[in-house]
């Protein structure tokens, strides 16, 4: 019972990191109605700049916060240019197709420049071990369901208090309707891009942080479960790729202890599979079938 | 104020708007009518600039809209709805007012003002919209959620929110009973008198007829014919324009 719990509070802390890859994935699937394979790549050049200046001058973990998500959001920018704003709007599939070209180029570059197999990531040593009674919370897992906690909390009031917020809504609504309402939609597009970015940015470095070290496959890891965690949550929902990043990883902790690694993999696509026949539009579908409908037909 | 001149819209080898020329005076509603496919929507589209025409050019008060992206059109004073309504469905019936009415103040305001100012739906300004509007019961509840004729009042009161020039009306009364259409046009003329210079397309000819200045009949992209009401309606290629699609003579002579 106490493994079960445990496992639960890990599980619930790395899963909000996973809820934080989703919402990156969601917003951008949200406003462009399209999927970007690079957002992992995009991260991994984050990271790898931030162990970049972590073995060359050792660092402070603020700059290599800071490296990170600089990093993250410099790459997006790029995969924006190259598979957003250049392929037009009704081209989803050239656009998925080519993001996943530009995956393949950041994460071959990142691969050259940083040859060797891992490379050491700064963690949260100084701070000490939480204790709750008979469990026990890892300092960087506190910060993990701490930062996703705020940062949802932030991005919920943008969304909805905020006049920019309100702009990247009615992009998913009409586009047509937006531009004759005045919203000058390529540049709230990129914006949306770059802000998916920086949390991404956030997840990447909590996650690099934990472990501790780092490896040029962190990049499809990090796709793989934010789209996994997207997807189980529900396409285009906020709330849902938290939801769904929060049930992945307690799924995954519980499987990781009960059934070991490779056991925990076949949780993790029998819960995308379970996901997909039964709850299609995922745990928290949006009320408005008809955009799904809509989201569904241009994947 | 609003010029079109020789504009011409050609998909491959269809000549969808074929050269047409209008100037629509200040504070006039100008009806714009013709047969289905006769270029209508294509010069709306043109106009607001979601087609970029084949030739000619669009002037709003001397100067050139030819070139511009259509939210610089609408900050310059150009609003419009549609024919089959867009909306923000997800957006309060408030909030769809807020975003049109800030849309052209992106580049005069502060950065953090204009993108992070929040609250903005409660201003009295939006209030009066929801009232001349008849929505202000509704002000709080998302668009998607409103009924048929709510959300063609909603779509209206978002294109005025922009604060516009001249406002283009793609077919409101489609779907309206005869009495909307009555109330319909009263709501016109209100705009009207707000100062608002109105381009109305329709194909209930009681309603054009009856509330238009003047009136432009296209056929085949090509203007046949425009003058007042009556002149239009008494005009023989304007009538056999609308024989080669019968129910419709009956409509234009009796109205």
């Amino acid at each position: 019972m106490i493994d079960l719990v445990q496992n639960m509070l890990d599980g619930l802390a790395i899963g909000s990191a996973y809820g934080l890859l989703a919402l990156g994935f969601t917003l951008i699937f949200g406003v462009m109605r399209r999927l970007n394979m690079a957002f992992g790549s995009s991260i991994l050049v984050g990271i790898f700049a931030g162990a970049w200046l972590h073995g060359q001058w050792a660092a402070g973990m603020i700059p290599i916060f800071a490296a990170t998500v600089a990093g993250a959001v410099v790459a997006s920018a790029y995969v924006e240019r190259m598979s957003f704003a250049w392929i037009r709007g009704d081209a989803a599939l050239a656009s998925m197709a080519s993001s996943f070209a530009i995956w393949m180029q950041l994460e071959e570059l990142v691969a050259r420049a940083f040859p060797q197999r891992s490379y050491a990531f700064p963690t949260f040593e100084a701070l000490p071990m939480l204790e709750l009674g008979p469990f026990f919370l890892r300092p960087e897992h506190a910060a993990m369901f701490l930062t996703a906690a705020v940062l949802v909390a932030a991005l919920h009031w943008l969304l909805t208090r905020t006049l920019f917020g309100l702009r990247v809504r009615t992009l998913s609504d009409s586009r047509d309707a937006a531009r004759v309402s005045g919203v000058d939609v390529g540049r709230v597009a990129v914006l949306t891009f770059g802000l998916a970015a920086a949390i991404g940015g956030v997840a990447g470095f909590l996650i690099a942080a934990t472990d501790g070290q780092i490896s040029t496959k962190l990049g499809m890891w990090a796709t793989m479960k934010g789209l996994i965690a997207m997807v189980i949550g529900g396409l285009g929902s906020l709330r849902g790729a938290l939801v769904g990043g929060l049930v992945l990883g307690v799924v995954e902790a519980q499987a990781q202890w009960y059934l070991g690694a490779s056991g925990r993999e076949i949780c993790t696509f029998a819960l995308l599979f379970a996901a997909l026949i039964l709850l299609p539009q995922g745990l928290v579908g949006r009320k408005d079938t008809l955009a799904r409908a809509e989201a569904v037909r241009r994947i | 104020m609003l010029a079109l001149d020789s504009l011409s819209k050609h998909f491959g080898g269809v000549r969808a708007v074929d050269g047409i020329s209008l100037t629509l005076k200040e504070g006039e509603i100008f009806g714009l009518i013709g047969p289905n496919g006769s270029g209508k929507s294509t010069t709306i589209n043109l106009i607001t600039g979601l087609y970029t025409p084949t030739t000619g050019t669009v002037r709003l008060d001397g100067r050139d809209l030819t070139a511009m992206a259509q939210h610089e059109r609408t900050a310059m004073g150009v609003a419009r709805t549609f024919q089959n309504i867009r909306l923000f469905g997800n957006l309060t019936v408030a909030e769809n007012l807020w975003v049109a009415q800030n849309g052209h103040e992106q580049r005069r305001a502060h950065f953090l003002g204009r993108w992070f100012r929040a609250g903005g739906e409660h201003s009295p300004e939006i209030g009066e919209l929801l009232k001349f509007s008849r929505l202000h019961s509704k002000r709080d509840v998302q668009a998607s959620a409103l009924s048929f004729g709510e959300m063609r009042r909603l779509e209206m009161a978002r294109a005025l929110a922009s604060r516009p020039r001249v406002l283009l009306l793609d077919e409101p009364a489609a779907g309206a009973s005869r009495e909307d259409g009555q109330i319909l046009a009263e709501r016109i003329r209100e705009t009207r008198d707000r100062g608002v210079t109105v381009l109305l397309i329709e194909h209930m000819m009681e309603l054009v007829m009856g509330i238009s200045d003047r009136v432009a009949v296209l056929n085949f992209g090509r203007k046949i014919a425009e003058g007042s009401p009556a002149e239009v309606q008494a005009n023989a290629d304007v009538r056999a324009a609308y024989l080669g699609s019968k129910h419709k003579d009956e409509e234009l002579i009796h109205a």
